[in-house]
């Protein structure tokens, strides 16, 4: 559109672009500002000796962020964390949702029972696991002891078991999202594909992957790319469940990382650099895989 | 005229929103705030005091907002970066390291005179680099033993005797080959509770130029005593502050080391408490020593003229002896004012004479930001230790190490 077309485009729509205003004006306060305030601040030496008096380092804190090994070592446990969960709350998600597609008694009892993982404030709930994951007292380990006669495991106090228990309630979370997302895209496709593809003798699962599968990608997509950056970013579980990465900092991904950083060691510019690249790596991975899944496009 | 009436609204709805914005944080020069990170006894005292203020000085109102400590501490500093903030901040003396050093406090030095000064407890003065920060209106924050008089009526003195008491307490009552009760209980996840072994066997956490000293013959053999114990099971395999106050409470475990904050509770969940010195070490004839530390106000740098003076009436209030005895006879604090420990409370409560007494064998909570860095270079490797991926003696290297490695990042340009 060019400025002539624009502006009478302003002209004829003058009352709509009032009416959004406000909320330009809003989000440029409450996001844009601080955004561009944190990339000003990722090029600076804003710390806890430098905190009024800071001043640009150029690109120091980048330097110093992708020098740190320990960045490489968050990234990859990042992008596991994330992936076995994403994996797993797909999988569970549109399994469920298929099961509660069917014409099942008691159905609208079991739809609300498995999403009331996803309504119940998600700190109760990685608190109370963590509870439940105490070696001694916690019901995990007193399940695995006394019903399957299994040796106690120590999911808070071992880096692997702590990942694993964060893990496990992030999944726990998880899934009715995925499932609420398949469900509705599972009742948007039209009953008569199933009975064409019934007349043609295709079986369940040819059924599954060429009329279900095609047509929940668009609905799911979306939802995956969502389940990404929000699982990426999840900060909440990793923080509640290992109680602030504990064992010996063992469980942080990289977001948890950054917040150590800022509040604890008053590293803002580095903690600012290392948010950015953070950032970047969601934007990359958001427009590469909606590029490639064509998520946006129509599929009839 | 439709289309004047909606921009009208519209500029209206504008106006508000630049006021929100910008205009509405502006302070009412007649009120005055106070930032709190005290738990909720504590609050409730310093809302009856507010009042109280508040009425005795008309046109004067002042208010507390309550945060958690964490969230007192990242929200006053992004107050401050934007030229804001409460009138008065309370907290912990060891807040006064790292806002001095942001410059987000302002001294009392040429504010309060030395005669009103003169009755303060010396600890309730916290000073950084020679200048008075903190005005306490309590001292103590210490741990101590606490155990139920009912299991055990007389508490260990030594670690001997703590050695032996456990191991008969410590029982497995139905034979399930788990353990159903302990005799001793803590917080495993936070070294603040390593800290007084840490000084039984003679060690603390930083010299007097703030540089660690972990890695000490004392570190490690406060480690070994510590595992000693989980060995011989006398405190769970695991453990963090929830889980010593449930089994506490449940009596299932008979004695438990926790700080003045938690007594209320264990009063109110019917457990009868006493308290004791946490017990001497035998192998070195020392007591251990928890950290002390003050709670009180810091005045915020952005105060100037007429607001700075009110603020401080209000401080002046707030640490009156009449005002800190209050807190006394709530939590049983002990109050910064050494006037106010006239009062007949501190010769005949035992609560707060055995506090006194654990208090006598602590040291004061370093105030230098290096300690923020100690603390977390600690914590990871307290907890390897307790899980038993280090030795004591990696974890003495490893804690020093990491120390030194955060004070260099917090302190670099």
């Amino acid at each position: 559109m060019n400025a002539t077309a624009l502006a009478q485009n302003f002209r004829e729509n003058r009352l709509a672009y009032l009416y959004i205003l406000p909320s330009f004006l809003v989000l440029g306060f409450v996001v844009l500002y601080p955004f561009l305030y944190n990339i000003v601040i990722s090029f600076s030496n804003m710390s806890l000796s430098h905190f009024l008096d800071w001043r640009f380092v150029g690109l120091e804190q980048y330097r110093k962020v992708f020098t740190e090994p320990l960045f490489y070592v968050l990234f990859l446990k990042t992008l596991l964390w994330t992936a076995v969960n994403l994996f797993f709350h797909v999988t569970i998600g549109v399994f469920l949702a298929l099961l509660l597609n069917r014409p099942l008694p008691g159905r609208a009892l079991f739809r609300t029972l498995l999403i009331l993982p996803w309504a119940v404030p998600q700190y109760i709930t990685a608190l109370t696991w963590r509870g439940m994951f105490n070696y001694e007292f916690g019901a995990i380990n007193l399940i695995m002891q006394q019903v399957f006669n299994l040796a106690p495991v120590q999911w808070l106090s071992d880096p692997f078991w702590a990942y694993t228990a964060a893990t496990l309630t992030n999944i726990w979370l998880g899934f009715p999202f995925m499932m609420v997302i398949a469900l509705g895209g599972l009742q948007s496709i039209p009953r008569e594909l199933y009975e064409a593809a019934d007349v043609d003798g295709a079986s369940a699962w040819q059924q599954f992957w060429t009329i279900t599968a095609p047509l929940l990608k668009p609905v799911m997509v979306p939802a995956i790319t969502l389940g990404v950056i929000w699982t990426f970013n999840n900060f909440n579980v990793i923080w509640l469940v290992s109680d602030g990465g504990k064992p010996a900092d063992s469980t942080h991904i990289l977001v948890s990382f950054v917040y150590r950083q800022v509040f604890n060691y008053y590293r803002y510019g580095y903690a600012a650099a290392l948010s950015l690249v953070i950032f970047g790596i969601l934007l990359a991975f958001g427009i590469r895989f909606i590029r490639q899944t064509k998520a946006t496009e129509a599929v009839y | 005229m439709r289309k004047l009436a909606i921009a009208l609204a519209l500029g209206l709805l504008f106006a508000g929103m630049l006021y929100l914005a910008f205009g509405g944080s502006r302070q009412d020069p007649n009120e005055l705030i106070i930032w709190t990170q005290d738990f909720a006894p504590g609050r409730v005292v310093l809302d009856s005091l507010l009042a109280k203020f508040s009425r005795e000085n008309p046109g004067l109102l002042a208010k507390q907002i309550y945060y958690e400590t964490e969230e007192l501490r990242s929200n006053y500093i992004i107050a401050g970066l934007g030229g804001s903030g409460p009138d008065l901040v309370y907290g912990p003396a060891d807040m006064v390291g790292p806002l001095h050093v942001m410059g987000l406090i302002q001294p009392y030095d040429s504010l309060l005179h030395a005669e009103e000064l003169a009755n303060f407890d010396p600890m309730a003065l916290v000073r950084y680099q020679g200048h008075l920060y903190l005005l306490a209106d309590r001292i103590g924050n210490h741990l101590t033993l606490v155990y139920n008089k009912k299991i055990l009526p007389v508490p260990p003195r030594t670690t001997a005797e703590l050695l032996e008491i456990g191991s008969r307490l410590s029982r497995d009552l139905n034979g399930d080959g788990k353990y159903d009760t302990y005799a001793l209980a803590w917080n495993f996840v936070e070294p603040f509770f390593f800290i007084p072994f840490l000084g039984g066997y003679g060690g603390w956490v930083m010299d007097d130029q703030a540089r660690p000293t972990l890695n000490t013959e004392a570190t490690i053999r406060a480690s070994k005593f510590i595992t000693l114990l989980r060995e011989r099971k006398i405190v769970p395999f695991e453990c963090d502050l929830d889980l010593a106050n449930q089994l506490f409470k449940q009596g299932k475990a008979a004695m438990v080391i926790n700080g003045p904050w938690s007594w209320g509770g264990y009063i109110d969940a019917g457990v009868d408490i006493g308290l004791a010195r946490i017990p001497q070490v035998s192998e070195t004839g020392l007591w251990p020593t928890p950290m002390v530390s003050a709670t009180g106000y810091c005045l915020n740098a952005n105060l100037t003229g007429e607001r700075r003076a009110k603020a401080i009436q209000l401080l002046r209030f707030l640490t009156a002896p009449e005002n800190v005895l209050r807190y006394t006879y709530a939590l049983r604090a002990i109050p910064s004012r050494q006037e106010a420990r006239r009062d007949s409370i501190f010769v005949k409560d035992p609560l707060l004479l055995s506090s006194q007494d654990q208090l006598s064998v602590g040291r004061p909570m370093p105030i230098a930001p290096e300690m923020r860095a100690i603390w977390d270079a600690m914590r990871p490797a307290y907890q390897s230790l307790l899980n038993g991926r280090l030795t004591p003696e990696q974890a003495a290297l490893k804690m020093q190490t990491d120390a030194e490695k955060l004070i260099r990042e917090m302190f670099a340009d």
